[in-house]
């Protein structure tokens, strides 16, 4: 009965999210809007990370698998695949990397922000 | 023969014995090339055309599993939450690096695009192409991308990520654990969370709130630009 409950919570997120998109003027897709609901259920305490843990616990450490289908049905799309194979490649690296330094350069410098905006507060207290 | 692959147990089946495959030969050969989802498609997908059995009799079960896709994203709310404590020390440094590294992705991907004159189907498949699969899937899908060719271009990056993501760390001379974490989440969503993980804790840890921090920034941005 437990996973049954657990199910039930989830499911019950993912149609109201799917009522939200509707109601919605502009495309935002649903499994996100179930994620920030969720999100917000356990920031305020409705729900409790013990409702549902082994359930989500079973979702996340599966994911992967779920992608099956929507993968396989690349055979359905072979042309455009042969045909910019290289870009993709050559976009998806050159953008991965680019994404990594953006990333790992804002961060380093916002840190040396805080820790110096902390430092001041710090002598100011002094 | 026909009534026989059109069964929703057909492709259920299919699906659990090709991705239980995968996992026993990511288990024995631990590298990311033998990745259980890609080790998966490539069978199913195999299968299906040296039997010439049509994809739409797989996807009755096919259709089903789709169906866990939305309440496991919903789910990546839990891995956010779990994880609150470093969130709220670092909200700052996550906040800006999460933003500026989904800006940059989305942005390096539409410039090449432009570059390289593929069509806007194709583009808008690619632009979440950093971000975990299903949020990824659910951002292409709402903009009239071809959901596979995110799926490619999406587990294509983790894999990427998750083999050099020790060689841009000494590449870009990242010191710091926290930013070398937010990096790897921010450049290779899931799959590059499992390297961060083996690069220590914070690394780990930062990797983690960086998919979904992410994902939800690269919704809003498309939202913007789409």
């Amino acid at each position: 009965m437990k996973i049954i409950k657990q199910i039930g919570i989830i499911f019950s997120i993912c149609w109201v999210s799917q009522v939200v998109e509707k109601l919605l003027s502009f495309t935002f897709p649903a499994s996100v809007i179930g994620m920030v609901l969720l999100l917000l259920c356990l920031l305020t305490g409705i729900l409790k990370i013990g409702h549902i843990q082994e359930k989500a616990d079973f979702l996340l450490s599966n994911m992967a698998f779920f992608f099956v289908p929507a993968g396989v049905s690349i055979i359905n799309y072979f042309d455009i695949l042969k045909s910019t194979a290289v870009q993709l490649v050559i976009i998806c690296t050159v953008s991965t990397v680019i994404t990594f330094a953006v990333t790992a350069w804002s961060v380093k410098y916002t840190m040396k922000l805080v820790n110096k905006m902390a430092q001041k507060k710090e002598k100011e207290h002094c | 023969m026909e009534e026989i692959v059109y069964s929703p147990y057909f492709g259920i089946a299919l699906s659990i014995l090709a991705f239980g495959i995968g996992v026993k030969l990511h288990q024995k050969w631990k590298t990311p090339l033998y990745n259980p989802l890609i080790v998966a498609i490539v069978l199913v997908a195999g299968i299906l055309l040296l039997f010439k059995i049509p994809y739409e009799a797989y996807n009755v079960g096919g259709e089903i599993i789709n169906m866990f896709l939305a309440p496991a994203t919903a789910c990546l709310a839990v891995a956010v939450y779990s994880k609150l404590a470093i969130l709220k020390q670092y909200w700052l440094p996550i906040l800006v690096g999460c933003t500026a590294g989904s800006g940059a992705s989305m942005a390096s991907v539409y410039a090449m695009c432009r570059l390289f004159h593929l069509d806007e189907s194709l583009r808008v498949s690619l632009l979440p192409k950093s971000v975990t699969t299903p949020i990824a899937v659910s951002v292409a899908e709402s903009a009239g991308g071809v959901v596979p060719i995110t799926v490619v271009a999406v587990i294509f990056t983790g894999i990427l990520g998750s083999i050099v993501a020790p060689l841009l760390i000494r590449l870009f001379r990242v010191s710091d654990p926290v930013a070398a974490g937010l990096a790897i989440g921010a450049s290779s969503h899931a799959m590059g969370t499992s390297k961060a993980i083996e690069l220590g804790e914070v690394e780990g840890a930062m990797s983690g709130l960086a998919i979904g921090i992410c994902g939800m920034i690269t919704v809003l941005l498309s939202l913007l630009i789409l």
